[in-house]
């Protein structure tokens, strides 16, 4: 199809890239997919164009003016270190990659849209209000984490770069954490062990993105993108403690400057892996954002709301709980004659 | 009250094991026969077990600020006795109060770390009002940094104090309940009571004007006497990292006892809704209007406040 949309995704082999480029193949308006990233994606990919190449390397200005793309989405921002991608390469890869990436675009006189898959981390997670952080009141908080000021560095390129060309639209999408069936994210692990370690004393409001609704966000901002930030987040809030609950996972709480030496101590031995950034401030004192401008402005309605999406992820069912064999919640439920 | 014939509970205990007994002899398995035998037990219990069952599920409602209702209602008798006993609460005006649609309530704020004068005021509106509803009140944000304290608060209503918080909860349509005094009116010392603090900058004005709420002015005698401050300690407070530590005739020299509020009699007016709806969003920008209203809310309250000190008599007895 000619005259369709050419869209080029950085970081195509991430899960949001795959996922992304699999449901923009699909599409009727999208006349072509180009990946970006220093491997292949996990899956084939039949309509997609494959460039191999390091997000930080110079080579991009090179490359990204020739594929004639209309619309670039970063979907390579990294939230967690994973294997093969240190801590410590982080920084390097989220910062100088997207710096990167925005000098290519300066160069591709074929760019009309500007897509960011970045975290709402910005905004911290504080005792403090606001509870449901609006897109302008970033900042409103000492940026606390490495990851956090990561984000916030990358925000502000980004914002710069908007400044300068206004005949493009750009678009921050301030993800909350995701969640879903199959993910295997840390904080899923951590929500999935079958005794979780929490911070004796507190419980934090929590809105996590279901995966499903985490894609489709992206591909609605994708295809038609508003200028500036959006917060990406179900509708709701929902406790640290009824999630486990609905789970049914044990709770082993812990005072609370004893979780951060206890995860990382027992995170990988428990198979969670280790949480990284703002995890623990987030198990902590939770964080809510407004998401009426993705309703009302992006016009994305999310399939599931805060417990829908964590209510979803129970009925998987990953990992193996401590809960003797019947439960005692569901032993009780018969003899109140309460169906489950 | 005529109540249907009902059995007691031991007996209710006994039938239900026997017919436990009786089924696991026919067969059964321990768990299908507390099942079958169950309409042995009371309706009521049935109902509490399975209640119970179901918040151990985490299937149990909870709004978006995390105000869980079945936990403030089984946190409320405690608050009751209080209310009823210790502090021996009377409550006048409360159907000021608007039984539905957005409105805030302004009130003088003492009483140090615990708002017990917010949960006074929600144990006269839930206790005496024709169509009771659970109000929000904003909490010092030192509060939500604690343990415990953090998690009870948000359970009951409390929300952390921001303009932001207030303005959405009133774009709700939600009670409002804000302490213009902040920590200047909980932190201020025994010889001060009932004289109002600065009413910040009329920030609350402004949220008032901008979602079109009314302003119930609320004064609260008896709250100041619960913990008479004579002296603060900055080491100690530094120390702690709490907005103020306060030195009371029992604290800190009792221990955690100290902590106990004295029981002074309290009486709580709702005054008349100071109705804002000639005014409009555009003049919360109008600093006149705002400091205009702020101190007309502020003069209600101090002179109701006079008026109840009054009426109350002698603090304590």
């Amino acid at each position: 199809m000619a005259g369709g949309r050419r869209i080029l995704i950085a970081g195509i082999a991430s899960h949001w890239g795959t996922e992304l480029a699999r449901a923009l193949e699909r599409h009727p308006l999208v006349e072509q997919v180009i990946g970006l990233d220093t491997v292949p994606p996990p899956i084939d990919l039949e309509r997609t164009e494959m460039l191999e190449v390091d997000i930080r390397s110079p080579a991009l200005a090179r490359l990204v003016p020739a594929t004639g793309a209309d619309t670039l989405v970063h979907a390579g921002i990294l939230l967690y270190p994973e294997a093969g991608k240190p801590a410590r390469a982080l920084h390097d890869i989220n910062v100088i990659g997207t710096l990167q990436l925005l000098a290519a675009c300066e160069r591709s006189p074929t760019i009309e849209r500007v897509v960011v898959r970045g975290s709402a981390a910005i905004y911290g997670c504080e005792p403090a209000g606001p509870s449901f952080f609006k897109e302008e009141m970033a900042r409103s908080f000492a940026l606390r984490t490495r990851f956090q000021r990561d984000i916030g560095e990358l925000e502000g390129y980004f914002e710069n770069f908007a400044r300068r060309h206004s005949d493009l639209t750009c678009c921050m999408l301030r993800y909350q954490p995701e969640i879903g069936p199959g993910l295997r994210t840390p904080l899923a692990r951590y929500l999935s062990l079958p005794a979780v370690p929490t911070q004796l004393g507190f419980d934090p409001r929590l809105q996590l993105v279901h995966a499903e609704d985490a894609t489709a966000a992206l591909l609605a901002a994708t295809l038609d993108p508003v200028p500036g930030a959006v917060n990406i987040a179900p509708s709701g809030s929902i406790s640290l403690s009824r999630a486990l609950r609905m789970g049914g996972r044990t709770q082993i709480p812990l005072p609370h400057p004893l979780f951060a030496p206890a995860m990382a101590r027992l995170g990988d031995r428990l198979g969670a892996g280790t949480l990284y950034g703002d995890a623990i401030r987030l198990l902590r004192f939770g964080r809510g954002v407004d998401n009426r401008r993705m309703r009302d402005e992006l016009g994305f309605r999310p399939r599931f709301d805060a417990t829908g999406a964590i209510r979803d992820f129970a009925r998987a069912g990953q990992g193996m709980r401590l809960a003797p064999a019947p439960g005692i919640a569901s032993v009780l439920g018969r003899v109140a004659g309460v169906s489950r | 009250m005529s109540a249907p014939p009902t059995t007691s509970l031991p007996e209710a205990a006994s039938r239900f094991l026997r017919g436990v007994r009786t089924a696991i002899d026919g067969g059964l398995d321990p768990l299908a026969a507390a099942e079958a035998a169950s309409s042995e037990l009371p309706k009521s219990l049935r109902d509490a077990i399975g209640r119970m069952s179901q918040r151990m599920r985490g299937e149990y409602h909870e709004d978006e600020w995390g105000f869980d209702e079945e936990f403030a209602e089984a946190a409320y008798p405690f608050f009751e006795l209080l209310y009823d006993h210790w502090w021996r609460v009377e409550a006048d005006g409360v159907d000021n109060v608007p039984s539905h649609g957005r409105a805030m309530l302004v009130s003088n704020h003492a009483g140090s770390l615990f708002p017990f004068d917010a949960s006074m005021i929600t144990g006269a509106i839930m206790k005496r009002h024709a169509l009771p509803r659970w109000p929000r009140f904003m909490v010092l944000d030192w509060a939500f940094s604690l343990p415990f304290l953090s998690a009870f608060m948000r359970k009951v209503g409390g929300v952390p104090a921001s303009p932001h918080n207030a303005t959405r909860i009133l774009e709700q349509d939600g009670l409002m309940m804000v302490f213009p005094e902040g920590v200047k009116g909980t932190g201020k010392p025994f010889a001060e009571r009932y004289r109002l603090q600065r009413f910040g900058r009329g920030g609350f004005v402004e949220i008032a004007l901008r979602t079109g709420s009314p302003i119930v002015p609320v004064a609260v005698v008896g709250s100041e006497e619960i913990y008479p401050k004579i002296a603060d300690s900055a080491l100690l407070a530094r120390a702690v990292g709490a907005p103020f530590a306060p030195i009371t005739p029992t604290f800190p020299w009792l221990g955690v006892l100290g902590l106990i509020p004295l029981p002074s009699k309290w009486r709580i007016e709702f005054c008349d809704p100071i109705d804002l709806s000639g005014l409009g969003p555009d003049d919360a920008e109008d600093r006149r209007i705002v400091f205009e209203i702020s101190e007309q809310v502020r003069e209600t309250i101090q002179q109701k406040l006079y008026e109840n000190l009054v009426k109350r008599g002698s603090a304590f007895i």
